[in-house]
């Protein structure tokens, strides 16, 4: 959670067992007050963390060798990047293989929200002035892993078209890939690009952490990738024993010379969260991740060395999905009024420990500097439980309705979050809603589906980080990731004028309008959230962890320039 | 006695084919696919390739067929290969079944080692103190979860010793020291709780014996207390608690999965859960018929000790 989890999950490690018992204690010691009918309001704010969400870069000069070993919560299901974009795999994708540009790394981003884009094994690019098309000059001199049946030959112009063209025949980023018309190479350092309709944010679609460039030999030899990775990137794998560990060896021929320092990473497959913490107390493991403040408080007591950074929350990953081409969620009336009648305050307040954000979908920094406040979420977002009946009387629900909602518990607080939105909907609209608690395959078959009537527990991916992806792939109406059901003209006139804005100003305006929009529609209806912390041991550099990039999941290229210091 | 055997024997048969097809069934009423946990959240697949996906692992064919393919496979000893990995079964199997294996038995003898002479103690010194810590310690073994006590071992090694098993898995063969790291504690945690019912049950038999005519009789001899209890008496009481530790050894198998995840062995629990999670139907079904068989056997096996240890017992 099943994540494990060897199964893909948003942002969040999946809950064991163990880990819902603790928390329920918690959960429950908090849900009190609010069962008890306690009327104690405030306005919008996060506590504040006594833990830095910025770890600037170390001054020193790196030190090369030793080794990095992390307790992950998650095995890789498979190596197939076509098959899979699990936090399971990206975990060390993004060490063992490249994408042709990427995100900075921590030692070199400006602040925790740089995006930035950099070439990885592409050394520059360029868009037409239709930005149809999209030309990038690989660097010269890049070399495939030395291992059979690569051998550490130059990877070349072919390699990226012939990885680009698999991706869109089949598998789990078609969607991206069916976007490009057809691939050029000039030469043997050229790829152009052309795609069927402009896009001036494709270069980002490429650097999200699952485009990695695969091996066309592997391929070819083994008619899938699920067994062998073999790529260009930093760190080749030396041993991947399912349930048991991942073990990445330094690539000597790395093109970018003198890195990576760390010599060797295991990735120690750790299913139980109380394990991973003690393996993290005895220096078992280097990097950990807790999901609260009084969990990191804990840490702290028990391992005062412990470096401790706040994980950014810059979006929420989590909401209320409707069935909203159906009725009675058809229509916005009752849309507006379910989500006036949700006390989402009060859930950051008790379940969240008053560390969380009240919710929106679009990574706030796409569209202004500042988090954006309670009232910039619009009239519907308030809690006001007298409108919201009014409105949903409007609506022709004047004694409210039944409906069904059905979710997986991708970490507790989701159930605590359940629980409530269930007694508040009662309570203010007397809508009755009948809950279902899904194991993940059962929910995301039905989830996926697109066809289930009532409510879910809707998610966004875990990788996503470009404009493009929180966007138009999410929320145009013929977007195979459309999981929330939009069909609404104005959000795809935005998103796809989005496409074609290459001005950043022009582009924070309209991505304004689409959150607008998108929140006077409720379309999607989020629920507070918080990213947790990561924790490091004090000895490491470079650690640092940027928004949307968590360095022990979707993020984990950025541990190419971490270093140990001891 | 090889009548009984191959009566028995021919009695499981049915039993097995029945746990085949509940198992077969039960996965397939499960809503959600191999494919559908694979793809995760990626969602980006469109149904015409989900389509192609699931012909070619053959999940399109008619149950019946389904069936009679694996049944075919397991007869044949290959048990085809994982859909969600590709990696044949047999070969995760190598992997997996030592690891429970190894915790099973080390459980097992630890646990025997601890319940059988606190039983003892506990029954020839009936109300003393040393029985009632006996009792007070088999109550606790029982009303222990292994979660629990597992969750508790390891974070109060991390806490006071900044110490826990060595994570990962190191073959007995290859490097016996870290192998007895990685499980001793869990073999403790599981040994612990199985030694409290064996202990109990120790105890209550051994009292019942120990009022049997033939140990006054020993008493009466003049026999020494040592060759009284542990040469006439513990024989006897031990029969029931053979059974029970029959039993205790398959529950062992097939019912590891939480220390196995507390202290990340990759044994059978962790790759059967695994597989019930992700549709795994090839592993699931190879992973429950195993169980099933080892059963059987362990019950088989049982009834021949019985025997073994009381020759009034007669196979008929």
């Amino acid at each position: 959670m099943l994540t494990h989890d060897p199964r893909p999950v948003p942002s969040r490690s999946r809950a064991t067992r163990r880990e819902f018992l603790k928390r329920a204690g918690w959960t429950t010691a908090a849900l009190t007050p609010l069962l008890a009918g306690s009327s104690r309001r405030r306005a919008f704010a996060q506590t504040a963390s006594p833990y830095p969400d910025w770890m600037p870069p170390s001054p020193n000069p790196p030190k090369r060798g030793k080794l990095l070993t992390r307790a992950s919560a998650w095995d890789p299901p498979v190596l197939d990047p076509r098959l899979t974009n699990s936090v399971g795999l990206s975990q060390f994708a993004a060490l063992t293989s490249n994408r042709l540009v990427r995100y900075p790394y921590s030692d070199e981003a400006a602040n925790t929200t740089d995006l930035t884009l950099k070439g990885d094994l592409a050394e520059s690019w360029q868009g037409s002035p239709d930005f149809r098309v999209w030309t990038f000059k690989l660097r010269k001199g890049v070399k495939w892993h030395n291992v059979a049946p690569l051998n550490g030959r130059e990877l070349v112009a072919a390699d990226i078209k012939y990885c680009y063209e698999q991706y869109a025949k089949e598998g789990v980023q078609s969607f991206t890939f069916q976007e490009i018309e057809g691939i050029e190479t000039p030469d043997k350092y050229t790829v152009r690009i052309h795609l069927k309709t402009p896009n001036i944010m494709f270069p980002q679609n490429l650097a999200e952490p699952v485009s990695i460039i695969f091996a066309r030999e592997v391929l070819e030899e083994d008619g899938d990738l699920k067994k062998r990775l073999i790529g260009t990137g930093p760190y080749m794998i030396k041993e991947n024993t399912r349930k048991v560990r991942v073990v990445l060896v330094r690539n000597p021929d790395y093109f970018d010379r003198g890195r990576p320092y760390i010599d060797e990473y295991h990735i120690l497959s750790t299913p139980d969260a109380a394990t991973r913490l003690a393996a993290f107390r005895s220096g078992q493991s280097d990097i950990h991740f807790v999901a609260s403040l009084s969990d990191a408080a804990n840490l702290k007591k028990t391992t005062p060395a412990a470096v401790i950074q706040e994980y950014k929350t810059v979006q929420t990953v989590f909401g209320l999905a409707l069935a909203q081409d159906k009725p009675p969620f058809n229509d916005v009336r009752v849309r507006r009024a379910i989500s006036m009648a949700i006390d989402r305050q009060r859930q950051v307040d008790t379940i969240y420990g008053g560390h969380g954000i009240l919710g929106w979908g679009i990574p706030y920094f796409y569209f202004q500097d500042k988090m954006p406040t309670a009232a910039q979420l619009g009239p519907y977002w308030q809690y006001k439980p007298a409108e919201a009946k009014k409105l949903l009387t409007e609506a022709g629900h004047p004694n409210g309705f039944e409906t069904t909602l059905f979710y997986y518990e991708y970490f507790p607080e989701m159930s605590s979050q359940v629980q409530v939105v269930q007694q508040d909907l009662k309570k203010n609209l007397n809508i009755e809603i009948k809950i279902s608690k899904l194991d993940y395959t059962t929910f995301y078959g039905r989830y996926a589906d697109g066809k289930w009537d009532g409510m879910s527990w809707g998610f966004k991916t875990g990788y996503a980080t470009g404009l493009d992806e929180q966007t138009y792939q999410y929320m145009h109406s013929k977007s195979t990731k459309n999981y929330w059901r939009f069909a609404d003209p104005v959000i795809d006139e935005l998103v796809t004028k989005l496409r074609r804005t290459p001005d950043r100003a022009e582009q924070r305006a309209l991505t304004k309008k689409v959150f607008e929009r998108e929140h006077d529609q409720v379309t999607r209806m989020w629920m507070p959230y918080d990213s947790g912390f990561l924790v490091w041991q004090p000895f490491l550099r470079n650690t640092g962890s940027l928004a949307l990039r968590r360095n022990d999941g979707y993020g984990a290229s950025t541990l190419a320039r971490l270093w140990v210091d001891k | 006695m090889y009548k009984y055997v191959a009566r028995r024997l021919a009695m499981s048969v049915p039993v097995v084919i029945l746990s085949s097809l509940i198992v077969f069934g039960l996965m397939r009423v499960m809503p959600g696919d191999a494919l559908t946990a694979l793809m995760g959240e990626s969602g980006n697949v469109s149904p015409k390739e989900l389509e192609k996906l699931r012909r070619d692992l053959g999940l399109d064919l008619p149950y019946y067929k389904q069936y009679l393919i694996w049944a075919w496979q397991m007869l044949s000893l290959n048990p085809g290969d994982s859909i969600f990995t590709n990696e044949p079964i047999s070969v995760a199997l190598r992997k997996s079944i030592p690891v429970t294996v190894e915790l099973a038995v080390l459980a097992m003898i630890l646990g025997l080692v601890i319940a059988v002479p606190i039983g003892v103690i506990s029954a020839t010194r009936q109300d003393k103190a040393s029985d009632y810590a006996g009792r007070v310690a088999a109550i606790t073994g029982l009303s222990l979860p292994d979660f629990w006590l597992g969750t508790l071992v390891i974070t109060f090694a991390a806490i006071w010793f900044r110490w826990i098993p060595p994570l990962g898995y190191a073959s007995l063969w290859t490097d016996p020291w870290t192998n007895l790291q990685q499980f001793l504690l869990p073999a403790a945690v599981l040994g612990f709780r199985l030694s409290a019912a064996t202990m109990r049950m120790t105890r209550s038999t051994l009292l019942e014996v120990l009022r049997e005519d033939y140990v006054r009789t020993a008493w009466a001899k003049g026999l020494g207390e040592r060759i009284i209890i542990y040469k006439h008496a513990l024989k006897n009481a031990l029969i029931p608690v053979i059974t029970l530790v029959g039993g205790q050894f398959g529950t062992l198998l097939a019912g590891t999965v939480i220390v196995e995840t507390i202290f990340a062995l990759p044994g059978m629990g962790r790759l059967t859960v695994e597989a019930i999670l992700f549709r795994d139907y090839p592993i699931v079904q190879t992973n429950v018929m195993l169980v099933a068989v080892t059963l059987v056997t362990l019950n088989l096996l049982v009834d021949l000790t019985y025997a073994w240890l009381d020759p009034r017992i007669r196979y008929q």
